[in-house]
């Protein structure tokens, strides 16, 4: 009877701090990430022959002699994979064909018994160039009198919602036009104008890229990957080839970071390729740190020109904003990442009159993908320094002037949509309380200068509209669950929490959850990708649906069994009972074998498997003159940032004295690890805007080395965070639930922008935010001699 | 371009039992043979193809390079293998050399400072070398073993260029060693990078300053500039503002400027030449500040 | 290209194995003794992720070749645990959270665990500065510093 009379009192699941599910093997060092998978004597190492050119006509490839050296099972060319590949604009192909847009860029590959003989080989294959003149600048590139990177745009696929200009350098070309903002200029009282250029900068998860592939003598492929996107890159991959997807088989163990550099589909085709050309023998390629920084996927860089302004009271009542991004050589994934840019151009706040162009241009450049925060970060680094400013033209607290202008449910936004409930305001009360935003400004010393800065922030998921999630829950015979899903735990915890997730929908405890695991798209539910902060929402309902389908399954088998409605049972830490007979009995009782019939007539019941699963199915199109439409996004998930800095007026470093981080996150499933994302992500963000830069000199990267790319390192966040959430629960969020992965980092450049300009009166046009950019700019302002 | 070997490219590992043995074997293979102890920067060299090397010949057991020793006479002699925590951490260095156990211990990170020695940093010959400049301040002496047997090098006469010494085929740099400090030596060494600590340095600056009579202002100051000039450099011009006139605040941020003009830095990856200038103007100002506080007590 | 005999104590145990000359103590501890645990995030003694104890310090273990280890005393995450019972520093970060991607944990890990070694009660600054060489992306290194503060208590 304990059950029944404890339902009330049982903890709840949802909410609580449990311990991470892969915790023990991460500690201990038997966690299995890709590179961990002993593949034996025969395991082939691949590497790749790369383009030392940005732009250039591949003339002619002989790989006689790399194929001759003894040691070499294999030796491809683009001409062997001839088929695009892509995410969203297919205009990519395995390694380069006819022409290659980037240093780095892959013309042939060899797989070899050793990395020894692998690097030899590469010495021995001729690639003839012939240069072309490259584009190194968005804005130029955008332009009529640019060199055309990809002549043969027009015969490229993609998908509805992307704007190619065939012709010219723009692959994607995002447009909104609400309201009427020349007359809106009139209108305004305060209005500030302003141009920023974001760098490129690099993911940096300490596991590079690793995958390992092998065909069998029946041609069926197996690829084991560093992951977010085993289904993708088992569709992208297997439709390149022309294969069946099912035909290639994608395992996909931990993943030593992400960030979205393991999304979509880069270097992981590569030893597909080569496994193809030597059947039986595994093709491990796993990139060199030096690689990671430029051949994979980068955050793509932007220039933009932003003109916000605001009336004699302070409400922003007009936005122009015209991003030019830097896309890169291809822009397959990037694409959708400025049609982001695109529609969010507004940011969280509620102006009438926006007019936005967000440009996508091809350029001699690493190739831009996605990266966490899909564009916001770059959005709101502009957006969210020229409103800082504005705030201050209109002499008005910029606590005061975000908490007036920012987006409230109801509110009408820049694509039509109208805005779902959200905390944003909260978020904004709870930032500027964790550093006492009114407390006096008093510098430690002489020496430094003190400021403080704020900045808020929103981000949609951004993917297709139709993106789906699938589930499984499985009744095993000691009673515990099984959950079989396809996102994967790059470390955010979603394993842990879809465990919860489930243990609370069926009924039974955390601990007797197991997640099927490493993703194997030969078993495992559908996942779209784990990108976009998507999972413990799209994710979270698949799997929610399955443990409520399993539950339903159990309680009709008992109820049937017991003679009773199965409204009148419950399942209550893994026992099943019933409220109006007070009977009850554990899962384990009833699991695989079911229940027996009295007097010995029969069974009811069987194995018990849940399904579930979860696709938006409410998202619209856009027009493509206007961005106007019903519903541009699911949702948005909203925060604010805030930093108290000092700067030492001797050599412009910042010491960041209090930070905070608020976001609304719905309702938070774990705290802990809630807490967690927001803390790591404001210090990635913090890494960016102080220390991060791929330097890009005439297309050459010349700091691909931890050795001068610098990521903040643990004496440099010497500093307490505060992380106060906000739970205005999400409609179509499980147990109001929505994601807050990617956010953390998006608003931190703004707000440290502003924190500058606070304590030096001075706008810096770009990050990253060095101590000697600042110091430069104190110099040439006089504030230092 | 830069697309490094995913691990060390072939090379053969010799460890010699003698000097003599390894002196002869690196003569008789000039070129294609090197000497390592830590391994810490010559390992990132082969890996990216900057060396070619054929062989590397590990002087970690040969003799005396293992030594850290100090005698009140004599001084201090740190041996080639000696890691740069072991130097950090060493009570007589500590004691009597402080400001060398601080440019030790400002050097990447604790797990590579098991590895790193002050010989390789030496060795090495960077001009960003953290330990380079405090070295030369104390005025080290590099006992070095050739095929011809021992001789001594001052480290003032080492350095030729950005990665060039003064050795020669078969010479191995067994130990560099200190004289006794002047009585009220104090010293300090500011390094600027772009994190808080572990970074190469944009500059550094190393000074150490003691009472003398043989200078107009009655201390003498030595000032080493790090990442500024293509070898270690030693600001005779700053060192000589602070010799000449009593010192004062004023005369202290002179010897900053005079440091700054001192040098005529490159732009590169780290850094601007511009910003570099007035960092070494700045630093020089607060570590010679920060000196002079503590001598003139 | 030639071949090391070496032998040496890893996690208490005595190994013999043949090394090419050019295989770093990383590359052994992965592919010669399936202690897959180490991990490599840069090869060039930047990030840490490699870092293990040799003769009780912390090295990067892709800074060591495997020919110099002759003798060696060699300590991995593998290690750490003794008779099933996690380390105290082990403990500590599952306490606090401070594991996420895990790619960095076993470094981090061996770099705490050294520190206490050294330093039974470090500050939170001689914490952070004993933690410069090992790099994290996931967690801000927040909850990393406090399991170290934690096992300290311990």
């Amino acid at each position: 009877m304990a059950n029944v009379k404890n339902k009330e009192k049982s903890p709840s699941i949802i909410g609580a701090n449990l311990p991470r599910n892969d915790v023990y093997e991460k500690v201990t060092g038997t966690a299995v990430y890709t590179d961990d998978i002993q593949f034996g004597n025969k395991l082939l190492y691949a590497r790749v022959k790369r383009s030392p050119y940005p732009h250039a006509l591949v003339k002619k490839v002989d790989i006689s002699k790399a194929k001759a050296l003894p040691g070499v099972k294999a030796v491809i060319t683009g001409a062997d994979f001839p088929n695009k590949i892509g995410l969203y604009l297919k205009d990519k192909t395995i390694l380069a064909t006819d022409r290659v847009r980037f240093i780095g860029e892959g013309v042939a590959a060899v797989a070899a018994i050793s990395n020894e003989i692998a690097m030899k080989a590469l010495d021995l294959i001729d690639v003839e160039y012939e240069e072309l003149e490259p584009v190194f600048d968005p804005v130029y590139g955008a332009s009529k009198e640019a060199p055309l990177l990809h002549p043969n745009m027009a015969e490229y696929s993609y998908p509805n919602f992307i704007f190619p200009k065939p012709g010219t350098n723009i692959a994607n070309h995002f447009k909104i036009r609400k309201g009427n903002l020349e007359e809106a200029w009139s209108k305004c009282k305060y209005i500030v104008e302003r141009q920023f250029k974001i760098p490129h900068i690099q993911h940096v998860p300490i596991e590079t890229h690793v995958a390992v592939a092998m065909m069998d003598e029946k041609g069926k492929i197996t690829l084991w990957a560093s992951s977010q996107s085993p289904f993708a890159q088992r569709a992208l991959i297997a439709e390149s080839l022309g294969i069946s997807p099912t035909d290639l088989r994608v395992i996909a163990p931990f993943v030593g970071g992400g960030f979205g550099c393991k999304a979509g589909v880069t270097m992981e085709a590569l030893p597909v390729a080569l496994a193809t050309k030597c059947k039986g023998w595994p093709v491990k390629f796993v990139l060199t740190r030096e690689e990671e920084f430029y051949t994979n996927f980068v955050r793509q860089g932007l220039t933009s020109f932003l003109k916000v302004g605001c009336d004699e009271k302070g409400r922003i009542i007009a936005l122009k904003n015209t991003m030019y991004w830097d896309g890169g050589g291809s822009t397959e994934y990037g694409v959708n990442v400025t049609r982001a840019g695109g529609y969010s151009s507004s940011g969280p706040y509620d102006i009438e009159n926006v007019e936005t162009d967000s440009i996508c241009v091809y350029t001699n450049h690493p190739i831009g993908g996605a990266y966490r925060g899909f564009g916001m970060s770059e959005l709101h680094t502009g957006l969210d320094q020229a409103i800082d400013e504005l705030a201050a033209k209109a002499g008005i607290d910029k606590v005061e002037f975000l908490k007036m202008n920012v987006v409230k449910g109801g509110d009408k936004l820049d694509t039509g949509m109208i805005m779902h409930e959200t905390g944003v305001k909260q978020t904004i009360e709870n930032a500027a309380k964790a550093i006492d935003w009114n407390s006096p400004k008093t510098p430690s010393s002489p020496n430094k200068l003190r400021g403080r800065g704020i900045a808020s922030m929103w981000k949609a998921p951004a993917m297709p509209p139709n993106a789906g999630s699938s589930a499984w829950v499985e009744l095993a015979e000691d009673g515990h669950i099984t959950v079989g899903l396809g996102g994967q735990e790059i470390g955010q915890g979603t394993f842990t929490v879809m465990a919860q997730m489930a243990a609370a929908a069926l009924g039974v405890p955390y601990e007797n959850v197991r997640i099927a695991g490493p993703v194997d798209t030969q078993y495992s539910p559908y996942e779209w990708q784990t990108v976009a902060s998507r999972l413990t929402w799209s994710m979270g309902n698949a799997v929610r649906n399955a443990a409520l389908d399993a539950r339903k399954q159990i309680l009709d088998v008992v109820a049937q069994a017991w003679h009773e409605n199965a409204e009148d049972l419950d399942i209550v830490n893994g026992v099943v009972v019933s409220y109006k007979t007070e009977n009850e009995t554990s899962l384990k009782n009833i699991a695989i074998y079911g229940i027996p019939k009295e007097n010995d007539q029969g069974w009811v019941g069987g194995p018990i498997i849940g399904r579930g699963n979860f696709m938006p199915t409410y998202v619209t199109g856009l027009d493509p003159e206007t961005g106007q439409g019903t519903r541009s996004v699911v949702h948005y998930t909203t925060g604010t940032e805030a930093l108290d800095i000092e700067i030492d007026k001797e050599t412009g470093q910042i010491t960041v004295l209090k930070a905070a981080a608020s976001f609304d996150v719905g309702h938070a499933i774990n705290p802990v690890l809630v807490q967690s994302q927001i803390e790591g992500g404001f210090i990635q963000g913090l890494s960016s805007a102080m220390f991060e830069e791929i330097k890009l000199k005439k297309g050459v990267t010349t700091n691909p080395s931890f050795v001068d790319y610098r990521i903040a390192t643990a004496p440099d966040v010497n500093f307490k965070i505060e992380t106060p959430y906000v739970e205005v629960p999400q409609d179509d969020g499980p147990w109001g639930a929505r994601g807050v992965g990617e956010h953390p980092m998006v608003p931190t450049i703004a707000a440290l922008g502003n924190a500058i300009y606070d304590a030096i009166g001075v706008r810096l046009p770009g990050p990253p935010y060095s101590a000697e950019k600042i110091y430069l700019a104190m110099l040439d302002a006089g504030l230092v001699k | 371009m830069i697309n490094p070997h995913p691990g060390l490219p072939e090379l053969e590992y010799l460890k010699p039992t003698s000097l003599i043995e390894a002196s002869k074997f690196l003569a008789d293979h000039a070129g294609e043979a090197r000497p390592f102890s830590g391994g810490t920067d010559c390992f990132v060299r082969l890996r990216d193809g900057i060396w070619k090397t054929g062989t590397l010949v590990d002087v970690k057991q040969l003799e005396g390079v293992k030594d850290l020793t100090f005698d009140a006479k004599k001084g201090l002699t740190i041996g080639a293998a000696v890691t740069m925590n072991k130097v950090a951490s060493n009570a007589d260095v500590l004691k009597h050399y402080p400001n060398l156990a601080e440019a030790a211990r400002s050097v990447a990170s604790y797990q590579l400072r098991n590895r790193a020695t002050i010989i390789g940093n030496i060795c090495n010959a960077s001009p960003a070398g953290d330990t380079i400049g405090t070295c030369m301040i104390l005025d080290g002496v590099l006992n070095v073993h050739g095929v011809n047997g021992f001789y001594t090098v001052p480290l003032s006469n080492f350095f030729l260029g950005p990665g060039k010494t003064v050795l020669k085929p078969g010479d191995i740099v067994v130990s560099i060693s200190f004289p006794i400090p002047p009585k009220g030596l104090v010293g300090t060494y500011k390094k600027l990078g772009r994190n808080t600590i572990g970074d190469l340095s944009i500059v550094g600056v190393a000074v150490l300053g003691y009472p003398t009579a043989e200078t107009k202002s009655g201390y003498r100051f030595r000032i080493a500039l790090a990442s500024v000039a293509p070898t270690p450099y030693e600001s005779f011009k700053a060192e000589a503002v602070l010799a000449e006139s009593k010192i004062t605040a004023e005369v202290i941020s002179e010897a900053g400027v005079a440091a700054m003009d001192s040098v005529n830095p490159i732009d590169d990856v780290r850094g601007s030449a511009r910003y570099r200038k007035f960092m070494v103007r700045n630093l020089t100002r607060e570590a010679v500040a920060e000196v002079w506080k503590k001598i003139s007590k | 290209m030639g071949f090391q005999r070496i032998t040496l104590t890893v996690n208490d145990l005595v190994e013999t194995v043949d090394v090419p000359t050019n295989m770093t103590l990383l590359q052994m501890l992965r592919e010669k003794l399936s202690l897959t645990g180490t991990k490599n995030g840069c090869t060039a003694g930047e990030c840490g992720a490699c870092t293990v104890l040799m003769n009780g310090e912390p090295v990067n273990s892709c800074m060591v070749l495997a020919a110099e280890c002759e003798g060696a005393n060699i300590t991995t995450v593998e290690g750490l645990a003794k008779g099933g019972q996690l380390s105290k520093v082990q403990q500590a970060i599952i306490k606090t959270g401070g594991v996420q991607c895990g790619f960095c944990t076993p470094g981090m890990l061996i770099s705490a665990t050294a520190l206490l070694a050294r330093n039974a009660n470090p500050s939170e600054s001689e914490i952070r500065e004993a933690l410069v060489g090992n790099l994290c992306r996931c967690t801000g290194y927040v909850r990393i510093v406090d399991a170290v503060k934690e096992a300290a208590r311990m």
